[in-house]
């Protein structure tokens, strides 16, 4: 019994704050302000996604956002899979490689002597930024290696060989298609990282407004709204009227309302599918343990 | 006659050997003649050296070395490159002109260490570090204990694809959720209200005693479920005849967990507690970063490492405190790794 109501607990303290926030985002602005929003909208309106989805900027940082995931996605499957597909071969020197490849996941570089590289090979505040450092991860490779190596008999290597395949058609007809789980597995891996990432453009393409991603612009609005309360506060200390100060800040700072719509904008789409992904991201820990 | 067999399987082998390398040869004459007219010279020279040469070896095999490339080059270039970056510490950058920038050894580090800034990052990152380690760590496995207590259904589904949320949303998200929930108007000062009704509201968001426990709070918020997914399957996979031998001794569910759940997780238990230690300086830029504010003194490394360095351009300075980070970083997970050999004979590198 106790067990259950801590589960009941559980649930309700993971679901509330969505769903808050979800009541808000579909609640009318300046009804909104009044407080006291829950569980459910007072004043139902879908005004607010109205006014985001007729926002251009919205428009142009969603586009920024999947142009990146779609690219860094193919490109990344691409890279990772050919590099775990050759270290399967056990050629001459595939030790070295994966020494290689292994000494970058114990010392690491850092964000400032990446920011230099980029800086000199041009892609500080270049979209490319989003892509290509992304391409190549190595933990990704040895889970990818390992399916291969578990899953793919050596059997059909060798039949493809004596039908006269080349090296190419191998990859690109027989090891790949047989390789779909994983395919699937890593891809999502790629996606829900890279949709949800917004250090990279903090550190890296803060410069180029052009680059912003929808999940930096939510950073700027939750700044912002952070603001707006230290205002409020400041107002208040001061004796001042809290309604002017916040009426003041309303004019360059967005309403509760539209942050709140902005978090359901960027969670909608995990949100949708990840009930269905769970199982391809529990491989990858149960995969995690199969080092080196 | 099984002899007879493997004889002409061994044939069929080796000729098939032959084929494919015939094929491969022919595949790669072609390319090279495209390429270079100097290499169709030495081609058929090298057929004939084949088990020998390790450049013919490379030939024969260059398709699948050609795999690699890519690989190779960008592991050159975004993990290699900037650790040879990392020489900047010991430079006076001039970012103009990186390369005639002067070595001035130790320099920045003893900038470092006179900072007053710096002491506090590092006791702030050690503190939250520790948090982590005593309140974040144990949590899923009480988790997991507590869910594996539900009898197999719905109900435990579905609390385990809830608790799974909070995972996969950005961390941005999370932190947003907490500021509306937390603002001056949000639900909690709504709730304290009920309390407190002649109070003004909380502003929990400019609160410096309120910025800790809410970054444990939506770490702890943010992995629960999903950390418990390694211990859950680990419980899943112990012998439910062990179960059945407790309830025949008179076992009740409490001492069935006490004697047999966690003894049989407790390897995975100690292995995950050493890589946490191991992570320990490692602390959460983005939701520290995000749950910032003017009202908030409250920097680790991570986030003096950014303001330094990309807002305040001391690019020698900021990498110094990055390589200290990373330093002290290896050194723990080498000494966990280290310790974990002796406990477990079972190295995690």
């Amino acid at each position: 019994m106790f067990v259950i109501l801590f589960m009941l607990f559980i649930v309700a303290l993971t679901l509330f704050p969505y769903l808050n926030v979800l009541a808000k985002a579909f609640n009318d602005s300046a009804d909104a302000a009044k407080g006291g929003i829950k569980l459910w909208p007072r004043k139902f309106t879908l005004e607010n996604f109205k006014q985001m989805l007729s926002d251009k900027n919205i428009y142009h940082a969603l586009y920024i956002t999947v142009a990146r995931v779609v690219l860094v996605t193919i490109g990344a499957l691409l890279v990772q899979f050919m590099t775990a597909y050759a270290l399967t071969r056990k050629l001459k020197g595939t030790a070295l490689f994966n020494i290689f490849f292994l000494i970058p996941m114990f010392i690491t570089g850092g964000t400032m002597a990446s920011f230099v590289l980029y800086k000199y090979i041009g892609l500080l505040n270049n979209f490319w930024v989003y892509v290509l450092p992304g391409l190549f991860t190595f933990y990704n490779v040895i889970v990818i290696r390992s399916y291969i190596q578990t899953s793919i008999p050596e059997s059909i290597i060798e039949a493809a060989h004596i039908d006269g395949i080349s090296e190419l058609g191998l990859f690109f007809k027989i090891i790949l298609p047989l390789s779909k789980p994983i395919l699937a597995t890593v891809a999502l891996w790629v996606m829900v990282a890279n949709w949800n990432d917004w250090t990279t453009t903090l550190y890296f393409a803060s410069r180029n407004k052009d680059l912003e991603t929808l999940q930096y612009k939510l950073m700027q609005t939750i700044q912002k709204s952070a603001q707006l309360q230290k205002d409020i506060k400041a107002a208040l200390i001061e004796g001042g009227d809290v309604e002017a100060a916040k009426k003041a800040a309303s004019k360059n700072i967005p309403p509760e309302t539209m942050k709140s719509t902005q978090i359901i904008i960027v969670t909608v789409p995990i949100i949708m599918v990840y009930p269905f992904i769970q199982k391809y991201f529990t491989k990858g820990i149960t995969l995690g343990a199969v080092k080196g | 006659m099984g002899k007879e067999q493997k004889f002409k399987a061994e044939n069929l082998e080796k000729n098939a050997q032959t084929k494919t390398e015939n094929l491969v040869e022919n595949v790669t004459e072609k390319e090279v003649a495209l390429k270079n007219a100097a290499a169709e010279k030495e081609a058929p020279a090298v057929s004939t050296v084949r088990k020998t040469s390790a450049g013919a070896y490379f030939k024969k095999h260059r398709a699948t070395y050609l795999f690699l490339l890519p690989g190779i080059i960008c592991c050159l270039i975004f993990h290699y490159l900037p650790l040879a970056g990392l020489s900047m510490a010991f430079m006076k950058v001039d970012i103009l002109d990186l390369f005639h920038s002067p070595w001035i050894g130790l320099e920045n580090f003893k900038k470092i260490i006179s900072m007053p800034d710096f002491t506090k990052a590092i006791f702030n990152t050690a503190w939250l570090g520790f948090l982590n380690i005593i309140i974040k760590f144990p949590a899923p496995i009480i988790f997991a204990l507590l869910l594996n207590e539900l009898k197999d259904g719905i109900g435990k589904r579905f609390t385990q694809t809830v608790s799974y949320l909070p995972y996969f949303i950005s961390t941005i998200a999370v932190v947003g959720l907490a500021v509306t929930l937390f603002s001056s108007d949000g639900i909690v000062n709504e709730i304290r209200s009920y309390f407190k009704p002649n109070e003004e509201p909380m502003y929990y968001l400019l609160e410096q005693k309120c910025f800790v426990p809410m970054n444990v709070g939506l770490v702890v918020w943010k992995n629960l479920g999903w950390s418990s997914v390694i211990y859950l399957a680990t419980i899943s996979g112990i012998d439910a005849a062990l179960y059945e031998a407790a309830i025949i001794d008179g076992a009740g569910r409490f001492k069935q967990c006490l004697h047999i759940t966690i003894p049989s997780i407790i390897g995975t238990v100690i292995i995950l507690l050493i890589l946490e230690i191991g992570n320990l300086f490692k602390t959460n830029f983005d939701i520290i970063y995000g749950l910032q504010n003017s009202a908030i003194d409250y920097e680790v490394i991570s986030t003096m490492v950014y303001k330094k360095g990309i807002q305040g351009s001391q690019y020698g300075i900021a990498t110094a405190l990055s390589l200290m980070e990373g330093l002290m970083s290896l050194v723990l997970v080498l000494a966990t790794n280290f310790i974990s050999k002796r406990l477990n004979d079972t190295s995690l590198i």
